[in-house]
């Protein structure tokens, strides 16, 4: 147990957007009794402005990781370090971002103030947050639909309304659990190609959760590949095919298939 | 990429044609009760069943004495005031129990208690414990709606969105604020459905109440006309009180519904 831990690289990044992961295990309390270990010593680094996917069948604890980096679940061992400060000493939570499988759109409030919603725990003025919301629709291009209700729009609009309610706090992290994965999948490769525009022009790190190997394959520059009860990593893989990125051009789709064989 | 058209999200209104008809269609429907009303009036005594012309003539009588406006306004200021001191004292508990599970289990035994205890019974506590006066009154429309409001704003708690919680949490928003934008719009719904049973209510107990312990407002009146057999009066003032319930039904409520709750999908598809 020690010696994993020293194996880690000591001096992680303290650069913005920057995440490690050391020795982490998590617990769940049971109906019976008995806590089921579901991760079990992680150890992860990621870079600042890296996009990341954590891959691997459901059950295997993936989102569970994905909500100690978010500080919202505390692992039972080990720590999370973002910008190189631990968990516990880091106030900058609003530089993190969170991304939810549903949009989770207030259903009261129009486009834009679905997306003030994310600005609305500190006390900034509303002229301000109005301006930095319309500028965030903007960038999902969805200008023409401020005024719009939820039930107005599309499942792809809906969808890039809660990623400008992600940006507009203007993240250097940006977590997403399974985010696409209830569009059609002409939504979602458009979804991808976006992103991964919003994120060269934002610099922000990308980590997301999926069980979607072509969707890791197109999106990611590492891929941790995750095994399940418990929870652990199986193995990193480097992604270092060019962009824009095609899942079905031979070279990807050989990829997505050695990937598939690990999970 | 616009999926939706521009158009589709501004055409709410219903069109002017439709509404136009309405209208004529509820003029039509009032046309026929005043005919069904004047000829069988024509068959039995005027304190029997006074006509339209009859009614009339007492609604300017006690429209020029001054008894209308007056105990009207009184008997709204009872309802009103009892209305919102149910609203001040339900909404909140209706929260609480809505919050606290335990809390919400030990007291809701009470609810269907209060519900069934009949307003002449609560009238008569009143009586006895406030004699005539504005009091009973309140106490009466305030006993009635307080645990209609409770249990419409109890219900509405337990539709609040786990989601929705996790979403404020994730962005570290605070329990207060976690209230007033994600509690409050959620109960909303459910608080003014409530709120309208309890008014409704409100309104027809307080005619009880005032009948029994008043010596004003439009409960007294009604009981005074018919004491004096003056059935044209009795009339008066029940025009008088449809009329006020239908202005503030379609003035008032139903205008405010429709821009409060703008945000919900229309059942049936337009």
């Amino acid at each position: 147990m020690t010696a994993a831990t020293a194996a880690v690289p000591a001096a992680a990044s303290t650069e913005s957007g920057a995440i490690a992961v050391r020795g982490v295990s998590k617990w769940f309390n049971t109906a019976e009794g008995t806590p089921l270990q579901v991760l079990d010593n992680i150890n992860l680094t990621i870079a600042a402005q890296s996009v990341v996917a954590i891959l691997g069948a459901s059950g295997c604890g993936k989102s569970t990781l994905l909500n100690i980096i978010s500080g919202i679940v505390t692992p039972e061992r080990g720590e999370i370090c973002i910008n190189g400060i631990t968990a516990g000493r880091f106030s900058e939570w609003r530089s993190v971002s969170y991304m939810f499988q549903e949009d989770r759109l207030l259903p009261w409030r129009t486009t834009i103030k679905n997306v003030e919603f994310a600005l609305e725990t500190g006390n900034m003025p509303r002229s301000e947050r109005e301006s930095r919301a319309r500028d965030a629709l903007k960038l999902v291009g969805l200008e023409a639909f401020v005024d719009a209700f939820p039930y107005q729009l599309s499942g792809g609009m809906r969808s890039r309304v809660a990623l400008a309610r992600s940006l507009v706090q203007e993240p250097c992290i940006l977590l997403m659990d399974e985010p696409f994965s209830r569009l059609d999948a002409l939504t979602r490769a458009q979804m991808h190609e976006e992103l991964l525009q919003i994120q060269q022009l934002k610099k922000m790190t990308i980590v997301f959760v999926t069980h979607d190997v072509e969707e890791a394959v197109v999106l990611a520059d590492r891929v941790v590949v995750m095994a399940p009860r418990p929870g652990r990593i199986r193995d990193i893989v480097e992604i270092a095919l060019s962009r824009p990125r095609d899942a079905t051009e031979p070279a990807t789709a050989r990829l997505a298939h050695d990937l598939k064989s690990l999970i | 990429m616009p999926e939706v058209l521009e158009s589709q999200i501004h055409a709410r209104a219903p069109a002017r044609g439709w509404r136009f008809n309405l209208v004529l269609q509820r003029l039509g429907l009032v046309a026929v009760i005043l005919l069904v009303w004047w000829l069988l009036s024509l068959r039995v005594p005027h304190y029997v069943l006074p006509g339209p012309a009859r009614v009339w003539d007492a609604l300017t009588l006690i429209s020029a004495n001054g008894n209308l406006w007056q105990d009207l306004g009184i008997t709204l200021g009872r309802v009103g005031t009892g209305f919102i001191l149910a609203t001040l004292v339900g909404l909140p508990l209706g929260i609480i129990f809505g919050a606290n599970k335990r809390l919400g289990e030990f007291f809701e035994p009470i609810i269907p208690v209060m519900n069934t205890v009949s307003s002449a019974i609560w009238a008569t506590f009143a009586i006895i414990w406030f004699g005539v006066s504005n009091a009973t009154t309140v106490f009466v429309v305030f006993m009635t709606a307080m645990p209609l409001i409770i249990t419409n704003v109890w219900q509405g708690t337990r539709t609040v969105n786990a989601d929705f919680i996790e979403l404020a949490h994730v962005l570290r928003m605070p329990a207060r604020r976690v209230m007033m934008k994600i509690y409050l719009p959620t109960i909303l719904p459910y608080f003014f459905s409530g709120a309208r049973l309890a008014f409704g209510f409100g309104w027809r107990v307080s005619l009880v109440a005032e009948t029994l312990g008043s010596s004003s407002g439009v409960g007294y009146r009604l009981r005074q006309a018919a004491d004096l057999i003056q059935t044209d009066q009795v009339f008066a003032w029940t025009l008088t009180l449809v009329v006020m319930m239908a202005i503030l039904e379609m003035g008032i409520l139903r205008p405010l519904e429709n821009y409060l709750f703008r945000w919900k999908k229309e059942a049936e598809g337009s």
